[in-house]
């Protein structure tokens, strides 16, 4: 076991990291040692990746033509057309 | 894009709409679980963004704008909302608790509408449950966050919070996020 004071825990913006996949091989290291984090950093993952799959929606039809109908289009002379 | 739109170019206001209307209308969707009304005010986010496209200005990323105004829209919306619910407790004036049940709003048993089913249906996993859950700040720093996926100091931006303040929001809605996932797994 590493002692914390040479490697503490990861904090929560290197926990966000190390689940995108982008947390630096030192820091990462920790990992091996210490099953919080682990189990932290796990937990993380499964949860950042069911919120990176959640669908869009889409409007119903006919959605840009109603926005259009209210929407004032300016012209080159800076005059709006309806 | 922006640039013809600001010239006037119709085809160009429409690409806009078309490239932003799913994650905008998602966003709000998620945000007021409604789909009519997650409609009306992602309708009144383009327009409002349309017609003021001139005053865009370039040093702020387009969908910072864009979503800035719809959570503005958001917010603004639920925050009337709240103050509705208050008042079906009863008038403010009423001095005993007879009178402020005399003065409640009645409600009578809500049907399920089909509406409702399409929503239950679209927004009933456990995890789009568990967001509905968060209080409102803390979700749309969650959806901006790791649903449309924007950087911190972006979300700060459109926010108009600090950026301690956006990071701490986002950790204990995660936090509150796996509690609640959690205790629906036990």
């Amino acid at each position: 076991m590493t002692p914390l004071t040479l490697h503490p825990h990861l904090t929560p913006d290197e926990v966000e990291l190390w689940a995108q996949g982008l947390l630096g091989a030192a820091r990462a290291m920790h990992l091996a040692d210490c099953a919080e984090c682990l189990v932290t950093a796990e937990r993380e993952r499964k949860l950042l990746r069911d919120l990176a799959q959640l669908p869009r929606f889409t409007p119903e039809y006919g959605f840009v033509d109603r926005v259009m109908a209210h929407v004032r289009v300016p012209t080159p002379s800076g005059d709006f057309s309806a | 894009m922006v640039e013809w739109a600001k010239d006037g170019n119709e085809p160009a206001f429409r690409e806009l709409v078309r490239r932003y209307e799913r994650p905008v209308f998602s966003l709000l969707y998620r945000m007021v679980r409604d789909r009519s009304l997650a409609e009306d005010l992602a309708q009144e986010t383009f327009i409002k963004v349309l017609n003021g496209i001139r005053s865009y200005r370039p040093e702020f990323k387009f969908s910072s704008w864009i979503f800035k105004i719809a959570n503005n829209a958001a917010i603004d919306h639920l925050r009337r909302r709240e103050l509705d619910t208050l008042s079906l407790d009863g008038s403010p004036h009423a001095q005993t608790p007879e009178e402020m049940q005399a003065t409640a709003l009645q409600l009578g048993a809500r049907q399920e509408s089909a509406l409702d089913a399409v929503v239950s249906r679209e927004l009933g996993s456990q995890i789009e449950m568990a967001i509905a859950r968060l209080r409102p700040e803390y979700r749309s720093c969650i959806l901006l966050r790791h649903v449309e996926g924007h950087s911190y100091e972006e979300i700060a931006q459109m926010l108009d919070l600090p950026l301690g303040t956006v990071k701490t929001y986002i950790h204990r809605a995660r936090n509150e996020l796996r509690g609640y996932l959690e205790a629906t797994r036990e």
